[in-house]
């Protein structure tokens, strides 16, 4: 259960965010040594989204304390399933390179599968397996695309190529 | 006519059996994907864009048209059956059509959808023949400062129509406008945001952003709250048909959907929100029973489904003859083009004719196609929504890395989708609309092109902006849209306060209520 306190600090982290942001831009904007002599640099559109940036921060900030906020009755959220989605997706772009796009493609379904309820790990791994196979299939061959196999794979298939 | 004869070679390109297949796969798989639950036509259009880059490029747009139109129709049968409107344009159709589906009339609902969408896209198509030509002598007229004053127009009313609050629109637009300065400035080729990570040289992908806000953030937001709803899918029963009474009433709906929604979809305000809500009220005013609406009025299917695909061919006509997205969807189809290398604008009818009127015939076949299959069939789309959730979702985040993952073959695209997708779920929570985000991304880069490049035209002195008289126009037109509205709120608060002040000075002394 997420309270009406925390959508606000929500709210803030948000506002809090894009100020950063945008300050983060000014600052790297200012460190760039200018190229060119046009007569509008590649300086002025970064000044003014990092200013409307602030501006709508603070904006949000103020909404955040003294104003109308999403859901200002609270939200029920599972966050254990989120963090898990998300692990199946950071798995996913870790082992990409490594272990190809077949394994860590059926890990990221089984994490989301779970995320959502379905409690057969066996089951979920082999769909997962099925139609990572399938799309590697389809799009490699069929249509021409690269996915990866994996640096493991590849080294296995052909060791003299190291 | 010039425009006819153009049709007539664009009807020759899209009609040689290939094309015709590609037009038949992308209908088919667009409504298939559209019909899926959380996939409306902005993330059809951006998961599919992998399945095209084997084609050629006249029959991956042929493709496109397809799945635009089919991701259209498919997401009336979500909202319908479901209640779970995967784009904004389908909100209205799901507070009726719904209705109708929890009575057992979930067929006449389907039905007077797709005939309406039918009616609508084909009288919308052949608005956008004629419109899009004069569009674009329009467009030759524009010059840099016109184009950029047009492409404010297009961010501030975007951003202005969208969501429940200006300041979280805003925040969405500049979070979109931020990301799109990441990458080689286009005209001095400095770097800019790169943070020495080579593969950011490129920029941001306007697909990873549009795939991770919509399917990764949005799983991420089903997925944290999917134990605490439960939805529930109404079987269609009882007749299939139309009885004559609904005919009757549908009819009228359709005709009137369709004026509504193209002009207003080919404005720079574009879009399917402003159409299909105010078909719903036009109907609502115009029925006999007006107390029926909300429980279940198929006016209130007819108007509004006609409304959005209406608008939906009109999206088209800026997009293709000025280069300007007015939604999320079409600024993926704009990245789309780029991504072929093809600039949409008035250059683009002269370059590769056989393209764009190929593309625009193959509408007028979609169109066809999708009542074919969506009459028929409609039982067979059916079935998608009984898809289990956890396999459901899990196959669209594997789709969502393959899309990502494909478009440079690189892992950072990933990590980017990563950032993005939780970025998403933070706004889904807080109530932030996410297109403006998108349609900042792709329209910021461009307008600060056009921006820099009438300044040059002028030499440095930027009253070309106003002293060009439809670019002051345009840009009166942008501030008044922002303005206004903060004027109307703080008249209507001031009057509160000033009442609020009388009542307590006024002499009876009666405390306030609360």
């Amino acid at each position: 259960m997420t309270t009406g306190r925390s959508m606000r600090a929500g709210e803030a982290v948000l506002g809090g965010g894009l100020i950063a942001l945008g300050g983060l831009i000014a600052v790297e904007t200012m460190l760039t040594p200018s190229v060119g002599r046009a007569v509008v640099g590649p300086a002025l559109f970064p000044y003014l989204i990092s200013g409307g940036l602030v501006l709508v921060g603070l904006s949000l900030l103020r909404e955040a304390f003294a104003g109308a906020v999403a859901h200002a009755e609270g939200l029920e959220l599972d966050l254990w399933a989120v963090a898990l989605v998300a692990a199946g997706l950071a798995v996913q772009f870790l082992l990409l390179d490594t272990l190809g796009w077949i394994p860590s493609t059926t890990i990221l379904f089984a994490a989301v599968s779970r995320a959502f309820g379905g409690r057969r790990l066996m089951v979920n791994l082999a769909i997962g397996l099925a139609l990572a196979t399938f799309t590697f299939v389809a799009f490699n061959y069929g249509l021409g695309l690269n996915l990866p196999e994996g640096s493991i794979v590849e080294r296995l298939t052909s060791p003299d190529a190291e | 006519m010039d425009t006819l004869a153009a049709l007539g070679h664009g009807f020759l390109v899209a009609l040689t059996p290939y094309n015709l297949l590609w037009s038949a796969i992308g209908v088919t798989v667009g409504t298939a994907v559209g019909v899926l639950p959380g996939i409306g036509p902005a993330l059809t259009v951006a998961l599919l864009l992998p399945v095209t880059y084997g084609l050629e490029p006249t029959s991956a747009f042929i493709m496109f048209a397809g799945i635009y139109y089919g991701a259209m129709s498919g997401g009336s049968t979500t909202s319908i059956l479901l209640n779970a409107p995967g784009e904004s344009g389908s909100i209205v159709t799901a507070i009726d059509g719904h209705a109708m589906a929890r009575q057992g009339r979930g067929a006449q609902a389907l039905a007077t959808a797709a005939i309406g969408s039918f009616i609508a896209g084909t009288i919308a198509t052949a608005a956008l023949t004629f419109v899009a030509p004069l569009m674009v002598k329009m467009a030759l007229l524009f010059g840099p400062a016109e184009y950029f004053a047009l492409m404010v127009l297009a961010l501030t009313t975007v951003t202005a129509v969208l969501g429940s609050s200006l300041a979280r629109g805003l925040a969405s637009l500049f979070l979109g406008l931020a990301l799109g300065l990441v990458g080689i400035d286009m005209q001095t080729g400095q770097a800019r945001l790169a943070f020495g990570v080579p593969e950011l040289l490129d920029g941001i992908d306007t697909v990873v952003v549009a795939v991770g806000l919509f399917a990764v953030g949005e799983t991420l937001y089903v997925a944290s709250r999917h134990r605490f709803e439960t939805e529930e899918i109404y079987a269609l029963k009882g007749s299939k048909w139309m009885s004559r009474e609904d005919w009757a009433r549908s009819w009228k709906p359709w005709l009137r959907g369709t004026l509504l929604g193209f002009p207003i979809g080919t404005l720079p305000a574009g879009g399917s929100e402003i159409p299909t809500f105010l078909s719903y009220l036009v109907e609502k005013r115009l029925a006999k029973k007006p107390e029926e609406f909300g429980k279940g009025a198929i006016e209130a299917v007819a108007g509004p489904e006609a409304a959005n695909n209406a608008s939906a061919a009109g999206v088209l006509a800026p997009l293709l003859s000025l280069g300007l997205p007015t939604s999320a969807t079409a600024a993926i189809m704009l990245a789309a083009f780029q991504q072929y290398g093809l600039q949409p604008g008035p250059t683009l009818f002269d370059n590769n004719p056989e393209l764009v009127w190929g593309m625009i015939a193959s509408l007028y076949i979609g169109n066809v196609l999708l009542l074919v299959l969506n009459l028929p069939l409609v039982g067979f789309w059916v079935k998608l929504l009984l898809i289990p959730r956890p396999w459901l979702y899990a196959g669209i985040l594997v789709f969502s890395s393959l899309g990502a993952y494909t478009l440079n073959n690189n892992v950072i695209d990933l990590v980017i989708l990563w950032v993005i997708g939780l970025l998403g779920f933070g706004m889904r929570v807080l109530n932030v609309p996410v297109a403006p985000c998108v349609v900042g991304l792709i329209l910021g880069p461009l307008a600060e092109q056009q921006f820099r490049r009438a300044l040059a035209i002028s030499q440095g002195d930027p009253s070309v902006f106003l002293t060009h008289p439809i670019s002051a126009a345009l840009l009166i037109i942008a501030a008044l849209l922002v303005i206004g509205p903060m004027v109307v709120r703080y008249r209507s608060n001031s009057a509160a306060k000033g009442a609020g002040k009388d009542g307590s000075a006024s002499p009876s002394g009666s405390h306030p209520a609360t």
